[in-house]
């Protein structure tokens, strides 16, 4: 293989000049926003399928239940602007820093608790039961947010993949926070942001393999 | 700021109109810029510099494939950078690899290899006392003086009370001598093994 092999392929490729993406009739950004409406309704159908459907006035009245939702889609508008980063090359590493209002949501909330809910939960296996069933939860959403970032370009899969993590991560938590009975600041501080990570590092894996191109 | 930011953004600006030579261009320079690092970081790694054409076509080809997410609002520079960047590590990643299964000892190789011949230096010495032993008097006396013991021809004629020129001579008959033997011995194993 010399230069000269790669001059005439240059020479193919600039022929192709001005030609069209072909295919995307939806453009990254738009199918990001799709998605994780996508993502959240079908986490939502999956709680109501698996759990009941909760009595709104119920769930309304209870500032724990408002503080969990609120924190955890603080935390997936960050995801979105993190998945937008992962997909565009050359983006600065500002995005980052979205992710922050929901946590500081996170710890005002553990901070602030005077609910004296124990850290571990009401009942034995109110820790693993709530970290699996978000995990489940975001199994799907995580899927859509991988096929979502295969329309931009992802310059590090590993970390791509993560970011899609964040996102499903706490969308499916805040989708598990309507039936969720553990109100503790503390509890939902340490469990949710734990379930999330391992969703998280499920995206790292998947993007390792997925998001190459 | 880096004056091919301008140059290059333009260039591509030419490409979304159709501008096929303002197109080639561009990637014509770019291409002339990677060649260079491509090479010397092949080099650092001691990976095989002939592959530096190789992965530059794979680089090109992956810009050209996704020329059309650069939002023509933001830097060029950036957005070049982290492509390079990912389709060259990607490019040395699967070398690696490939490398790694060429060397990679299957079961099937090991199956087939020959046993080791003795190694042991003091083996070493029984062989060559053996050899030794098939010269005459006068060659094995030249060989163990200059060869084994490391005199000077000089001091050997001086020991053995011959010239030069006959220690000469019998060193040089008696390694005829012992490479005939050595022959000999080497087909003889290879028809054993066959």
């Amino acid at each position: 293989m010399s230069s000269a092999d790669t001059n005439l392929m240059i020479r193919s490729l600039a022929r192709e000049a001005g030609m069209k993406p072909g295919g995307s009739v939806v453009s990254f950004h738009t199918a990001l926003l799709l998605g994780a409406v996508l993502s959240f309704a079908s986490a939502v159908m999956l709680v109501f399928a698996a759990f009941g459907i909760p009595d709104p006035a119920t769930i309304m009245g209870n500032a724990a239940f408002h503080h969990k939702i609120s924190s955890m889609l603080a935390v997936a508008c960050g995801g979105v602007f993190l998945v937008r980063y992962a997909g565009r090359p050359g983006a600065r590493g500002l995005a980052l820093l979205t992710v922050l209002p929901g946590l500081a949501l996170l710890i005002a909330g553990a901070i602030s608790d005077t609910s004296g809910f124990p850290f571990l939960g009401r009942s034995e296996i109110a820790v693993p039961s709530c970290v699996a069933a978000i995990v489940a939860l975001s199994l799907l959403p995580l899927v859509i947010t991988i096929f979502v970032l295969k329309r931009g370009v992802t310059t590090r899969p590993a970390v791509a993949g993560a970011t899609a993590g964040v996102l499903a991560g706490a969308l499916g938590a805040a989708a598990y926070s309507l039936v969720c009975k553990n109100n503790g600041g503390l509890f939902v501080a340490v469990w949710y942001p734990t379930a999330v990570l391992i969703v998280v590092g499920l995206g790292a894996i998947i993007g390792r393999r997925a998001l190459v191109w | 700021m880096d004056p091919r930011e301008e140059l290059w953004a333009a260039a591509m600006r030419a490409e979304r109109r159709g501008d096929a030579a303002a197109y080639e261009g561009l990637l014509a320079d770019i291409a002339k810029t990677l060649r260079a690092l491509i090479r010397g970081r092949l080099a650092r790694f001691g990976m095989n510099v002939d592959e530096t054409e190789d992965i530059l076509q794979e680089v090109l080809i992956g810009l050209h494939t996704v020329r059309h997410s650069w939002d023509a609002s933001r830097p060029f520079l950036p957005w070049l950078h982290a492509i390079v960047r990912y389709k060259l590590s990607d490019a040395v990643r699967r070398r690696r690899r490939e490398a790694r299964y060429r060397y990679d000892l299957t079961l099937e190789e090991w199956s087939y290899v020959p046993a080791a011949t003795p190694e042991d230096p003091d083996l070493g010495l029984v062989d060559l006392n053996r050899h030794l032993a098939e010269l005459s008097t006068g060659q094995r006396e030249v060989v163990r003086a200059l060869a084994l013991e490391g005199a000077s021809v000089r001091e050997t004629a001086q020991k053995l009370k011959t010239s030069e020129g006959a220690v000469r001579v019998t060193l040089h008959r008696a390694l005829q001598r012992l490479a005939s033997i050595a022959h000999l011995a080497a087909s003889r194993r290879s028809k054993e093994k066959t």
